[in-house]
């Protein structure tokens, strides 16, 4: 701590938004540095704010400091003041708690949650004075690590990650944090540690696999060079989560984050397939924690952080086998406390008119809803189970219950997209407008707010779009100009889109091989970092980027891939079997719907692993 | 009942600002499984209040806040269970139980003292050296900043004591609800006497003063 506190403290006069820096929080971890074997600096690529609202990052970090030999520390990435004051006055990149410079841990980690972080990856290691290189990095080097949903496509970061962790994390990081503890002291090379590395199952070192690519770009193959290394890497499942670790305290901020309360995580995984949700695929199968496991822990997570606020979180907290009853029983366990609760996923047809009262009676916030295209046929396509009527129906609910503003996600650019979509988008809007004013006005909340939200689509590994190109930016700012003008004349309604230059990257990211790793080395040299933050992102730089690595992003985020074609990220094994994305994908040229798999197993590949989904017990395969 | 209790805001803590210390003071009775009041009314709050609010940028080692209890508390506890439910660097050093009638905090801050040291050996020296001549003008006019603009203020009779220990210097100076010297004032003035500018400087507020019956300025939590 002593070695830079000082320079610090004098640092931290001098930029905006110091408590970003300060650390000192309720519940954050400060074990004596000496009294540890294996020091775990956790990696947030991204602002304190955004870093702190992560649950992930809490899981692990209570994960890891219950390990009496271990202790794990926080680091994110600065803002650009902090960071060139940091160059200037030679302060290493420090963690928040200890002020330990990131070079001096055993192993640093990653959370890959989304692809425009991946600058801050590299700027963090270089600010940490860590080779950013794998292989330049020397024996006492910490070993560098990464995880989180982006890591079922490795390949675009496999030149600065020693090891990537596939899947759940809550097993997998402890394999990895002991394996990094006991060959520390022993002296052996690294290349040893990598290979028992690569024999943890879910553990992928990228190091060990040859690409090799086909004369038009495309990969031929991806073979392992070592013999630690499996063909491919299977990603790790928690199978019984009601047993498996969740913290019973949080870090606490002093400075508002974005999401600054409890958040219970109440079920992982969902069985609707979606076919443009990657994190519907990823986190199969479905599993719920207890009704009285979630009491326990809201109650000790009060207690331990006395927040205001609880939030349910999951990928589809309707879909929650018993959801009435648990808010009831939340509500009833903490009203003495006052703490509200908020369901933020809801899905418009597993919303229970019976609990939206019931969490209105504590809060009263916008609710949303994600019809995600405008038309029935586009819905089909995607398999967005939603109809209009649903929609109607819950809206107009809401509007009785004294709710006034109400969110609507949709999509742009999505397979099979025409005007006529577009239509259906305002066409819903205007008929949601409409529901409002069928409420008598004595029973209804003053203040109409209906914001339409258009993003726009990126296809996404392991899903059963991950064929497809994304459309062009040229097609895709035509389509918002068409909504917004259509959407001008409906009263009521706000309507938000981003610019898609940034949703043009994350495509090539998301399905981009190896050899972009030069291209977020060149971007890197050029400054692009936080990318994530409209006043900072440079799409010029990205574009001189990939003329300096000699790559076309065209060619990344454009094409629709062969129907045999190897995708770069195929060696990592997700559980879901690339014929099944691909039934899916054709059922969805042909706007066929499939059922949600509660009421069927699909076949999606995860019955072929013996223990994994409850579908195989039940009979249903 | 009402209890009153002395707190630590650590340099660490310097640069979070006031409603972020209440909030996380507010949080720390949440923790702390205390029997809090609440205020009545559509959006119940703990009832808090600091006896003043201590600028971003600096520490206090004797920051004086009051809060309200449902049920009687006996001050060990309270020192206990809050010390419990507060990390580190903002920790309780003593509580006390007091009446209904006790006035309003805020109310009887007359003065604050302060530590406050110059970052900069060099500034220090020049500040020292001009430190006499400081105190000798009659009259030191600085700017002050109010709802209705900046405006011209006298700070002198407003320093109650300067004195400077090494590199540190050692001040009381008047605070009260509608007149204060603010130490950013103090050290603007005496850096530009000192012909160096406003020196950087870690502002540490040890006490805040009130004025008991016979006038004499003690230390608010004992009032
Ligand atoms: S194995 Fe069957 S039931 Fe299980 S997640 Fe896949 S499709 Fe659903």
């Amino acid at each position: 701590m002593d070695q830079f506190s000082d320079r610090i403290e004098a640092l931290l006069e001098r930029v905006q938004k110091a408590p970003r820096y300060t650390g000192g929080e309720m519940n954050t971890a400060v074990k004596p540095w000496d009294s540890v074997k294996l020091r775990y600096g956790f990696c947030f690529p991204d602002t304190y704010e955004v870093g702190m609202s992560h649950l992930g990052m809490k899981i692990l970090y209570g994960l890891v400091n219950r390990e009496p030999d271990q202790v794990c520390e926080r680091f994110f990435m600065p803002w650009t003041d902090m960071k060139e004051l940091m160059e200037q006055e030679d302060v290493p990149l420090f963690s928040m708690e200890s002020r330990h410079a990131l070079y001096d841990f055993d192993m640093i980690g990653f959370t890959l949650q989304y692809e425009m972080s991946y600058t801050n990856i590299l700027a963090m290691l270089k600010l940490g004075r860590v080779s950013v290189r794998s292989a330049d990095r020397g024996r006492d080097e910490p070993v560098v690590v990464a995880g989180g949903p982006c890591a079922f496509n490795p390949e675009p970061l496999a030149d600065f990650i020693d090891a990537f962790m596939i899947g759940d994390g809550e097993e997998v990081t402890l394999q990895v944090t002991a394996a990094v503890r006991d060959w520390k002291p022993t002296g052996a090379p690294r290349r040893a540690l990598l290979e028992t590395l690569a024999r943890i199952p879910g553990v992928y070192v990228p190091a060990f696999y040859d690409v090799k690519y086909n004369a038009d770009g495309t990969v031929a193959s991806v073979t392992p060079n070592c013999e630690a290394a499996p063909e491919r890497v299977r990603k790790c499942v928690v199978t019984d989560l009601d047993s498996a670790y969740y913290p019973r305290a949080f870090p606490v901020p002093y400075t508002e984050v974005v999401f600054d309360r409890i958040m219970l995580e109440i079920m992982r995984g969902c069985t609707r397939g979606c076919r443009f949700c990657q994190a519907g695929m990823l986190y199969r199968p479905v599993r719920e924690r207890s009704l009285e496991t979630l009491r326990s822990l809201a109650m000790d997570l009060e207690r331990a952080t006395g927040y205001e606020e609880i939030s349910l979180s999951s990928l589809s907290s309707g879909d929650y086998s018993c959801l009435p009853e648990l808010i009831r029983a939340l509500m009833k366990d903490m009203e003495r406390e006052r703490v509200s609760i908020s369901l933020p996923s809801l899905r418009i047809d597993s919303v229970l008119k019976e609990s939206l009262e019931e969490t209105q009676k504590v809060r009263k916030t916008s609710l949303t809803f994600a019809p995600e295209a405008g038309t029935q046929r586009l819905r089909d396509v995607i398999n967005k189970g939603v109809t209009e009527a649903d929609l109607i129906e819950k809206v107009t609910d809401a509007f009785s219950s004294g709710w006034s503003s109400v969110k609507l996600y949709f999509m742009i650019g999505l397979p099979t997209e025409t005007d006529e979509d577009l239509d259906g988008i305002a066409d819903l809007a205007q008929k949601v407008v409409r529901c409002y004013f069928s409420v008598p006005k004595d029973k209804r909340a003053k203040g109409l707010r209906v914001t339409v939200s258009a993003s726009s689509f990126v296809p996404k590994p392991v899903t059963p779009f991950q064929w497809c190109g994304q459309d062009t930016q040229e097609s895709l700012k035509r389509k918002q100009a068409y909504l917004k003008e259509k959407l001008r004349a409906v009263k009521g309604v706000n309507f938000n889109y981003h610019t898609p230059e940034l949703s043009y990257l994350e495509a090539c990211f998301s399905r981009g091989d190896r050899r972009l790793g030069r291209v977020l080395e060149a971007a890197a040299a050029r400054g692009c970092m936080l990318d994530g933050w409209s006043d900072l992102f440079s799409f010029e730089n990205w574009m001189a980027a990939f003329a300096d690595a000699g790559l076309d992003p065209d060619w990344y985020a454009y094409r629709t891939c062969g129907k045999d074609e190897v995708l770069p990220w195929e060696h990592i094994d997700s559980g879901i079997d690339r014929r099944f994305l691909r039934r899916e994908y054709d059922r969805a040229q042909r706007a066929e719907v499939t059922r949600d798999c509660r009421q069927g197993c699909n076949g999606c590949g995860l019955q072929r692993w013996k223990g994994v989904c409850a579908c195989a017990d039940a009979g249903h395969v | 009942m009402r209890m009153l209790a002395t707190f630590e805001k650590s340099e660490r803590l310097r640069h979070i600002g006031h409603l972020d210390i209440m909030r996380a003071m507010q949080r720390a009775l949440r923790r702390s499984g205390l029997p809090v009041a609440y205020s009545n009314g559509f959006n119940p709050h703990i009832l808090l209040s600091f006896a003043s609010a201590l600028p971003v940028g600096a520490a206090g080692t004797c920051e004086v806040m009051e809060t309200a209890m449902a049920e009687d508390v006996a001050p060990e506890d309270f020192l206990r269970r809050m010390n419990a439910a507060l990390p580190p660097e903002m920790q309780l050093s003593g509580a006390r139980a007091v009446d209904d009638r006790h006035p309003a905090l805020m109310s009887l801050v007359r003065a604050a003292r302060y530590e406050i040291r110059i970052r900069d050996a060099e500034a220090a020296e020049a500040i020292r050296t001009a430190l006499p001549a400081y105190l000798e003008q009659a009259e030191i006019v600085t700017d002050r900043k109010t709802k209705s603009g900046i405006k011209p203020i006298d700070i002198r009779p407003l320093i109650h004591e300067l004195t400077m220990d090494g590199g540190v210097l050692r001040t009381e100076l008047a605070l009260t609800e509608t007149l204060s010297c603010k130490p950013s004032m103090l050290l603007k003035t005496l850096g530009e006497c000192a012909g160096i500018g406003e020196p950087r400087a870690l502002v540490v507020r040890t006490r805040l003063l009130g004025e008991d019956a016979d006038g004499r300025l003690v230390p608010v939590e004992e009032l």
